[in-house]
């Protein structure tokens, strides 16, 4: 009869570490995710291995609520491209072509940046998982981090697992390694914050592939704006349409 | 009359347009291309110049020089293409055209355009019959933005579902006859989660009615599967006369009309995690020729073939046989069944690819590899095309038995 009480305790308090890391999560979004629904103009650099430059990249990101993402490109090399993301189905528009092409999952994560990478901007909703303990942030830092290891809830998301280090008091992202389906580690992710000793937003997050090529992707987070899209502008055949951005 | 109506209405759409806010854009690209080119030894056309040399023109080595500019703004978007092409060692050959050139008006949920523009609808790679505003040339070794129709276009979007009603080649004569025909065409889209559905109907003027359906569907993380089927009562196309027999003093290949045409795709591709793609599509195209046409097409080549042996004026039969490989180019698929598969690998900046295009009828086929390298503003691309099979394959005969090309691409 005793095991009764112990096992509703055990229950309750893996719930209530379920709850803190939800909303542990859910303030982190809110360093890169600073409305509910968002414009931001995002600046990707590629570095080589070597640290020499590779490729740059532009893009317009409509962020909106319910995991619904327009991305539009906007470097000469990918202009006219778009990229909607509507929970976990995608359509990807080709320059010229007039013809929203369905894609998998697996064919959103081309490029050394990923469109999942630019696109998606938030993680409550799309992770669950635990809280692990307090951590250094880094080797070589002296502050500790919270460590949240993190499962994908949903099959279309870029990375299936996430080992995260958030601050302890304002819960910003610090930095983060990044598990494909196969349980591989693609890449490590860091995070620049505006105000080091008080952040209020991401301003860059950077990915070092784990996996091939070794590069370096720089995401910049050059202008963020509250904005919401009419919803026929999240509709996938709507991408052959040039509605005004600004 | 037709045309001043039409240019009256996208005067009007102009106006309409100039009250959109948008700013400027201006944008564009200029491509550098050669094409080295290895003339067949088989089929009508290498016969023809056999018996008489410059009777048939043989595809030769070429360089291009291809800028297109797009400009949008004020609701007017543009694009325009400037050509300059030397064959051999021929005199420069220049010409321009207007990609598209139409104005838009946006009204929320509803849309709309008038003038020239580039409508495409269907859901395939290799072939897509729910093209119905206009069928672009699939398949092509380096893509170029196609050229669009005269329309006025009407949309309707909201979060689900999209409608599109045009009006296409509205000034053109009723009885213009392929892309030139005047036409009412539909589209509906609805989205039921991880499928797309569509639904499409056309009006032709001279041609009828027509209506076809399309589905894309992600199966899992890295599958994705697609198909088109679309019945036309009546399809316009060429055809000789079975009854042609020895040499004729005009071509016998004349404007046609199928009836009750079928045409279907089914396909799918699969991605791997480390980006490789394999692409796999068969169709059907009820308005190519029939396997009994390609009969009498061979059986034609060889009765020209044998009248020459036989003394008759080689300049009558080297004509005859001229006009026999003009069936070759006059329908986007030459054999009614066909199977594609592709093999494409995505690895920043390359991105190598091999495929194949079969027909099970006759075992003709056509191999093609390339290699794409894209920097932040230049694209390098080449490849080779090989066409093969019996001799007796429709492919195998056509003019180009290799065709090899390099083109540099800089965008700004």
């Amino acid at each position: 009869m005793k095991l009764i009480p112990c096992f509703l305790l055990t229950l309750l308090t893996a719930q209530a570490f379920a709850q803190d890391v939800t909303s542990v999560l859910k303030a982190t979004d809110k360093f890169r995710m600073t409305a509910e629904n968002l414009q931001v103009d995002t600046l990707i650099n590629v570095t080589n291995a070597d640290g020499t430059p590779d490729k740059e990249r532009r893009y317009t990101v409509f962020a909106q609520a319910g995991r619904q993402s327009l991305v539009v490109m906007q470097s000469p090399a990918e202009k006219g491209q778009k990229v909607l993301m509507l929970g976990d189905d995608f359509w990807l528009l080709m320059p010229g072509s007039q013809r929203p092409l369905r894609i998998t999952p697996m064919q959103k994560l081309l490029g050394d940046a990923s469109t999942g990478d630019v696109a998606t901007m938030s993680w409550a909703n799309d992770y669950a998982g635990k809280l692990v303990g307090e951590e250094p942030c880094d080797a070589a830092a002296k502050q500790a981090c919270l460590h949240l290891s993190l499962n994908a809830t949903r099959k279309g998301v870029t990375y299936q697992r996430i080992e995260l280090w958030v601050g302890k008091t304002r819960f910003e992202p610090v930095r983060a390694d990044l598990y494909v389906l196969s349980d591989k580690l693609a890449k490590q992710a860091m995070f620049v914050m505006d105000k080091p000793t008080a952040p209020t937003m991401v301003l860059e997050m950077v990915l070092a592939d784990q996996v091939s090529n070794h590069k370096v992707t720089h995401v910049r987070y050059l202008n963020r704006k509250a904005r919401q899209v009419p919803p026929e502008w999240l509709n996938p055949m709507f991408l052959v349409r040039n509605p005004p951005l600004e | 009359m037709a045309a001043q109506r039409f240019t009256m209405l996208l005067l009007a759409a102009c106006a309409a347009a100039q009250a959109q806010d948008a700013e400027p854009q201006l944008s564009g690209q200029v491509r550098a291309q050669w094409d080295g080119v290895h003339a067949n030894t088989a089929g009508p056309l290498a016969a023809a110049h056999t018996l008489q040399a410059g009777m048939a023109t043989l595809p030769v080595n070429g360089v291009m020089l291809e800028t297109e500019l797009r400009a949008s703004g004020k609701g007017i978007t543009s694009v325009l293409t400037l050509q300059q092409q030397r064959l051999d060692d021929n005199a420069i050959n220049s010409r321009a055209w207007v990609n598209e050139l139409f104005a838009s008006h946006d009204a929320g949920a509803w849309q709309f355009s008038a003038g020239k523009k580039i409508v495409s609808w269907d859901v395939g790679y290799g072939y897509r019959p729910n093209d119905m505003v206009q069928q672009e040339t699939r398949r092509t070794l380096v893509s170029s933005t196609p050229e669009g129709r005269p329309m006025l276009l009407a949309e309707h979007f909201d979060a689900d579902t999209a409608w599109s009603l045009v009006a296409v080649n509205p000034s053109a004569s009723m009885n213009a006859r392929d892309a030139q025909e005047p036409a009412l065409a539909a589209r509906l889209y609805q989205r039921f989660g991880a499928a797309d559905a569509y639904g499409f109907a056309r009006l032709g003027a001279r041609t009828g009615a027509s209506a076809g359906a399309a589905l894309a569907w992600v199966a899992t993380e890295a599958l994705e599967l697609h198909s088109s089927v679309r019945f036309s009562k009546h399809i316009d196309s060429q055809s000789m006369d079975p009854n042609t027999i020895a040499l004729v003093a005009q071509n016998p290949w004349q404007p046609s009309t199928a009836q009750n045409v079928t045409q279907w795709l089914i396909g799918g591709t699969w991605t791997s995690p480390s980006q490789l793609s394999l692409l796999t599509e068969v169709w059907w195209d009820g308005s190519a020729p029939s396997d009994a046409q390609w009969n009498n097409w061979s059986q034609r080549n060889h009765q020209l073939s044998a009248l020459a042996a036989l003394g008759a004026p080689a300049a009558a039969v080297a004509g005859n046989l001229a006009w026999q490989a003009q069936s070759l180019g006059l329908s986007q698929n030459l054999r009614r069944s066909n199977v594609f598969v592709r093999l494409s690998w995505q690895k920043d900046p390359w991105k190598p690819s091999l495929d194949l295009l079969y027909t099970p009828a006759d075992q003709g086929r056509v191999v093609t590899a390339a290699l794409t390298w894209q920097g932040d503003r230049m694209q390098v691309q080449g490849g080779v095309r090989v066409v093969g099979g019996p001799a007796a394959a429709v492919l195998a005969q056509l003019p180009a038995k290799q065709l090899a090309y390099v083109a540099l691409t800089w965008t700004f």
